[in-house]
């Protein structure tokens, strides 16, 4: 009797939980999870979004990626934009969370200053370095650089330099919200275990290195990770800044599906675009997640 | 005790049945909709990518005019898409259940759009409005297999907008001057577009919107290419861009950003309307944009090249939805919105393709900012000896492809010829 009668009050919590949770799954499943599996049938399809026409093909879609060289390209310029962001951004955060982490005069201030990109809109702050990345001596960049002698380039209208702009601007928008998250793990450091290293004379680099580092080693992983999959989802900071240009050298994947979809209106190719991008992300985190025991003595 | 609990079982199903009921009801009401014919007022959505609300209550009385000689009641809902977007975000709408009923097309859009059956057929709607009226060059682009397709609502030349002061400042003779002596050519453009940039220190030109190198790539060199005899390509499927003339024009143009230094270069965002640049190539609708300019200015056609006087003209029409819920009472607005007496209300925004609204003394005044000789000369004149940018039905890919190769013309040592063969044979792959 007993028994039965918690069945029933599980039975009951169940029914109540699931009718709270419905409305929710609902939205879930019908604007996320359905677009989502979408996409994998689109790649499959040629699908025109002017035309409104839907043919299925099969992996022709896939097959099609390889002797597209725009692809190729936009493929070749997303690893270049996130071979530049991921370690600029990991290596500079980390730089300035140990420094603002030591609790030394002004880290306050220096802490607002770099984080206020990160609450700025990425449309204003893309709009703002257009202008000031604009080229000859129009820009305040290089009216700046004209004082010192440096005739600067023009940034977004050069190959190369176009890449680096759109790599230091995005590390510059983004660098604030990695500060953060390392100092956290900066300030839970066990103090008395680097303490005990001081007093075994470990200092400067060695402290850092064989100390601190494998002791944030964890934080290091998550953020590289969530860095990378930041870095190869840009589309704001390249279609304000370059449009993909000069020459296709900033056209990223995301933009390239993008220009596909929305432009081209070659929904079916753009969605097998964003299956590979996906795969691509997938394989990346996968191969940081599986690499971490080798690197995070935590995980051993 | 499970009585409470099968009490709360119960309110719980009640509530996923409220909450089913509620869905089910949504669905229901939007099917009910499409459904009967409604009683109230008809409510129209019209897309277009201007925002000015002057423009839109122009608009707007358009379509109350027709809705009290109908005797219905019509609310139109203007929906302004930024123009960068608009054909993006305008396909979009358009496969949706809620798209725009009536819609303005871009002349580059056009076969597109025409062969995706997007646009609904408009003779019909077009014979109470006199169509012999719109001249048939006008209507080429929007019609296919002998049925009209979208009616264009302006036809506009681009001309010379120039800022007075700084050709004073300069000591140079503006386009009018050179007008007057018969001189005012691609050469002597290029020569006192240097003088004013040598002597003020301001850019001379800007291009089109600023958007010359970029989205706006064709409408900058357009005019130059065609008065030297070439073009980008033909509509029976010639592609000119590579041709000896399209190289000399575009190198002519090369040679002003980058050995001249008068215009204002790529990347850089001065801009003519706030003073700093002395010339653009502009629009009717542009003009607008000079109330409270701080400086003097003129306008003047597009100067002539080696083979004359060539005005490009830049088309927009207005359609109406073929798969929308309203389509023949949409159809009859396009046709209203078109028709003489509309047409001779926007003539000062927009260029009419109306013949007696072209003729006619009102037009040369419809603009209270242009003087009727402006009006006749840099307008009138070019709308009837003007032709339309190329299009293509597959402009879409065109357009991002060979901006890959135009772009490799902003750069100072570019070989143009060796350009433009990597731009001729983009076209190629699409222009058969």
């Amino acid at each position: 009797m007993k028994q039965q009668s918690l069945r029933s009050i599980h039975r009951r919590e169940a029914i109540i939980g699931w009718a709270f949770v419905t409305p929710q799954m609902a939205g879930f499943v019908i604007f996320v999870l359905l677009p989502l599996f979408s996409v994998f049938l689109y790649g499959m399809q040629e699908k025109n979004l002017l035309f409104g026409t839907t043919t299925f093909i099969g992996l022709t879609n896939y097959g099609n990626l390889f002797k597209d060289p725009l692809f190729i390209k936009s493929l070749v310029n997303t690893l270049i934009f996130s071979a530049g962001v991921v370690p600029m951004n990991l290596i500079f955060s980390l730089m300035l969370a140990l420094y603002l982490g030591g609790g030394r005069n002004g880290t306050k201030f220096v802490r607002s200053i770099i984080f206020l990109p990160v609450i700025t809109s990425g449309v204003a702050w893309a709009i703002v370095w257009r202008y000031l990345l604009q080229g000859g001596t129009a820009g305040p960049v290089n009216w700046l650089l004209a004082h010192i002698g440096i005739e600067g380039p023009n940034w977004l209208y050069a190959k190369g330099w176009a890449m680096a702009s759109v790599i230091v601007t995005r590390v510059m928008k983004n660098l604030g919200m990695n500060v953060l998250i390392f100092m956290g793990a900066v300030l839970n450091m066990p103090g008395d275990v680097i303490e005990a290293a001081q007093i075994d004379g470990a200092r400067g680099w060695t402290l850092f290195a064989k100390i601190k580092l494998p002791l944030l080693m964890p934080t290091v992983m998550m953020v590289t990770i969530v860095t990378v999959i930041g870095s190869m989802r840009v589309f704001d900071t390249i279609k304000l800044m370059t449009d993909g240009g000069p020459e296709g050298s900033t056209m990223v994947m995301v933009y390239y599906i993008y220009h596909q979809a929305f432009k081209m209106f070659e929904t079916g190719y753009a969605s097998a675009i964003a299956v590979t991008l996906f795969l691509i992300v997938l394989l990346l985190t996968a191969l940081q997640w599986f690499s971490r025991k080798r690197i995070s003595y935590y995980e051993s | 005790m499970k009585k409470i609990h099968s009490q709360g079982a119960k309110r719980a199903f009640a509530m996923l049945l409220v909450f089913g009921l509620i869905l089910g009801m949504a669905f229901s009401q939007g099917a009910k909709e499409s459904a009967t014919t409604p009683t109230g007022p008809v409510s129209l959505t019209i897309a277009t990518w201007t925002s000015n609300p002057d423009q839109i209550a122009l608009l707007d009385s358009f379509v109350q005019g027709f809705a009290k000689s109908k005797g219905i009641e019509i609310k139109a809902n203007f929906e302004s898409i930024p123009f960068g977007e608009y054909n993006t975000k305008l396909s979009l709408e358009l496969q949706s259940a809620g798209g725009p009923d009536i819609f303005w097309v871009l002349e580059t859009a056009a076969p597109a759009f025409i062969e995706s059956g997007l646009l609904a057929k408009l003779d019909q709607a077009m014979k109470a409005y006199d169509p012999e009226d719109i001249s048939a060059d006008a209507l080429a682009l929007w019609s296919k297999a002998g049925s009209v397709y979208a009616i264009p609502f302006s036809t506009s030349p681009f001309f010379i907008l120039y800022n007075k002061d700084l050709f004073l400042k300069a000591g140079a003779k503006t386009p009018d001057d050179l007008i007057a002596e018969g001189a005012w050519n691609w050469d002597t453009f290029r020569s006192v577009s240097k003088q004013v940039k040598d002597k003020t220190g301001v850019w001379a030109l800007q291009t089109v919107d600023g958007q010359g190198y970029d989205a706006r790539v064709l409408h900058n060199l357009a005019p130059i290419v065609r008065s030297y005899g070439g073009d980008f390509w033909t509509d029976d499927g010639k592609i000119l861009i590579n041709k000896s003339e399209s190289v000399a024009a575009v190198q002519l143009f090369h040679d002003m950003v980058y050995v001249d230094q008068s215009v204002v270069p790529p990347g850089n965002q001065s801009d003519f309307f706030s003073g700093s640049a002395a010339m653009t190539i502009g629009q009717v609708s542009r003009i607008s944009k000079l109330d409270g300019a701080s400086f003097a200015w003129g306008l003047a056609p597009m100067p002539s090249g080696p083979k004359g006087e060539a005005p490009v003209i830049g088309q927009a029409a207005i359609g109406a939805h073929a798969k929308g819920k309203q389509v023949a009472l949409a159809s009859e607005l396009v046709a209203y919105m078109t028709n003489k007496s509309s047409v001779a209300a926007m003539a000062g925004i927009w260029p009419p393709a109306r013949k007696s609204v072209l003729d006619s003394e009102a037009f040369l005044s419809s603009n209270p900012k242009v003087t009727p000789s402006q009006m006749a000369m840099a307008v009138g004149t070019s709308i009837k000896t003007g032709r339309v940018l190329p299009s293509h039905v597959k402009y879409p890919q065109i357009e991002v492809e060979s901006k890959m190769s135009f772009d490799k013309l902003w750069q100072p040592n570019a070989n143009v010829q060796s350009i433009l063969n990597e731009v001729a044979a983009v076209y190629a792959k699409y222009i058969k």
